[in-house]
């Protein structure tokens, strides 16, 4: 009956493969950007769990935490970090550049290229390898006059009596990433190097544990804390240090989430609308139908099968193209120039709530529509021209 | 005011009953309520025994399914569906299969339209509209088939051919019909005329005169 109504119905049936599109695809960007934040935080920067001393640097030998760690069969390999910030200067074509306040990252280069992809970050020369090496962040390179691989430069630190150290190094590497999470604004020297110019000689700021099982995250530190009880460390999952750096960016997904949802619901207000119209188009069928005996209620299914197929229809559609889309998201990264590879994944759960939601919001969005079609009178739908 | 008053008849089986009157005498009203299109706000319609003011709106839709036929001046096909489909539309809300399309088919060859099966409604002519509206106005065995101003959309040739149709189904059926119309004279002998004038029904042709001689 509604059959010729084809262009209504495509339309329909579009408005909720669209609505499914956004949330995908709000999903692919926001959720992937957040996943590839907080990847690269784990391989940077925290690793799967993260170690500190409560109030002041690790003082127990790295050495003995790291083989503690590595003891744990969910532990690929554990490093330890020491950080502080220092100036710098280069003198590049005769004339001299400097930068204060650059934050020094010390490594244990050996360790540090098993637990963490710091080193993968190098697009220039190498990872740091020994005492006097120094690796530069493509931002502090380029603030010093674009310093490359083989310059020397001096660095300045002040040691924990107050008292300024110098130390000439080399570059071996400059390094680059997308996203911020990385080194680009940061230099990362030995941490032996580091120990020896702040006077902080066997101690540490973090241990940054990577674990081949990431799931057992939880575990691990737990298990840290019970061995350690009468030490002040302070451990945390990349979950729990990621839930406080990014708190806002998770309210922001939520909101971008709401509005995609938002979007959705203006789907179904397509669809009562372009209901509504169909409804007008076929009164006199509607007239006809009723006087050779159709029920209300057989009029109403026919509306509101309707809905169940432009829903079933356009959730169809619309989570096809929604993979296809993530497929491609996946595929791709979504980098191009230099942009922080998303971290896509398919949230079967997600998904499957999109469809569901939208599936169900056609079928509501039919019941209005149909409603209407049952309250027409046959005598007076039939005379409908 | 009241566009019917004080009307009462009774209809036989297998009567052919044309209901004439002037434009707006209240003729079509009066084929709505036997229709149950239409309530009437006092009185009743009785219709093989059952009185028809006792049912509640979801009985009424299926009173009409089943033991009313329809013929409306412009046919009122479903212009998507195939000829046949049209035909098995009243057959197909009531929920019953049986023998379905073999009846269809059957009634479709009676009004000589059997080429013409699986024509889309849009696809065939007025009189041929109007011949699928009588096999759907026949395919549940109604008690009466009601024809409203079935010929008024028709030329006066195709007009003739309908109404001889329409007879010879009633007779080969013994099917009772009460039509509506303002063109007495197309159809010829007719078993019974009921005449409406200013809503009031008089047995039998001009009325006004038998008013006046009332008077």
């Amino acid at each position: 009956m509604l059959a010729n109504k084809r262009g209504s119905l495509i339309g329909a049936v579009l408005a909720v493969t669209i609505g499914i599109l956004v949330i995908h695809v709000n999903f692919v960007i926001f959720q992937g950007l957040y996943d590839a934040i907080v990847r690269d935080m784990t391989n940077y920067r925290f690793g799967d769990v993260h170690v500190i001393d409560d109030e002041d640097f690790i003082d127990t030998s790295d050495l003995v935490l790291v083989n503690w760690f590595e003891r744990i069969p969910y532990v690929e390999a554990a490093t330890p970090r020491l950080s502080s910030s220092a100036s710098i200067n280069a003198t590049k074509f005769g004339e001299r550049h400097e930068e204060t306040r650059v934050s020094v990252l010390g490594v244990d280069p050996f360790r540090d290229m098993r637990a963490s992809t710091a080193h993968e970050t190098i697009t220039d020369g190498q990872f740091v390898f020994s005492r006097n090496s120094i690796v530069l962040g493509s931002w502090v390179a380029r603030d010093l006059g674009g310093v490359q691989v083989g310059d020397s430069i001096k660095m300045n630190v002040v040691d924990r009596w107050g008292q300024d150290k110098v130390k000439q190094f080399m570059v071996s590497g400059i390094s680059t990433s997308a996203g911020g999470q990385g080194f680009d604004n940061t230099v990362l020297v030995h941490i032996d190097t580091l120990r020896d110019m702040l006077d902080r000689h066997g101690e540490t700021d973090a241990i940054l544990v990577n674990l081949n099982d990431p799931t057992k995250a939880e575990e691990v530190k737990d298990f840290f804390l019970r061995s350690f009880q009468n030490e002040e460390f302070d451990a945390e999952t990349i979950e729990e240090s990621a839930e406080e750096a990014l708190h806002g960016f998770r309210s922001g997904i939520a909101m971008i989430n709401l509005i995609g949802y938002f979007g959705m619901m203006s789907s179904g207000f397509a669809i009562v609308t372009i209901l509504m119209m169909l409804v007008t188009s076929k009164t006199r069928e509607i007239g006809i139908m009723r006087s050779i005996g159709a029920k209300r209620k057989d009029i109403l299914v026919l509306f509101l099968f309707q809905g169940i197929i432009i829903g079933a229809v356009g959730a169809g559609i619309g989570t096809a193209a929604g993979l296809g889309y993530t497929s491609y998201a996946k595929e791709t990264k979504m980098a191009w120039e230099g942009s922080l590879p998303l971290e896509v994944s398919y949230n079967w759960t997600k998904i499957t709530q999109t469809a569901l939601t939208a599936f169900g919001l056609a079928i509501a969005a039919s019941i209005y529509p149909a409603y209407r079609a049952t309250t027409l009178q046959p005598v007076e739908a039939m005379r409908t021209v | 005011m009241h566009a019917l008053n004080d009307v009462t008849f009774t209809v036989d089986k297998g009567e052919f009953l044309l209901v004439v009157g002037s434009s707006g005498s209240g003729k079509s009203t009066l084929l709505n309520m036997i229709g149950l299109l239409d309530r009437p706000t006092s009185g009743k319609v009785i219709i093989d025994g059952i009185d028809t003011s006792t049912l509640n709106d979801d009985n009424l839709s299926a009173f009409r399914n089943k033991k009313l036929g329809f013929i409306f001046q412009f046919s009122n096909l479903m212009q998507d569906l195939t000829v046949l489909e049209n035909v098995l539309l009243p057959r197909q809300i009531q929920g019953s299969r049986d023998n379905a399309i073999k009846d269809a088919k059957d009634l479709l060859r009676a009004v000589g339209l059997q080429d013409q099966i699986y024509k889309r409604a849009n696809e065939i002519s007025g009189g041929q509209a109007q011949r699928v509206a009588i096999a759907r106005g026949l395919i549940n065995h109604p008690t009466i088939v009601l024809a409203d101003e079935p010929t008024g959309n028709l030329d006066s040739m195709t007009s003739d051919t309908i109404i001889q149709l329409m007879k010879s189904m009633a007779r080969k059926l013994n099917q009772t019909f009460i039509v509506v119309t303002h063109e007495r004279e197309q159809f010829g002998d007719i078993d019974r005329i009921i005449t409406i004038k200013d809503g009031r029904a008089f047995e039998g042709e001009g009325a006004p005169k038998m008013e006046v001689a009332a008077k």
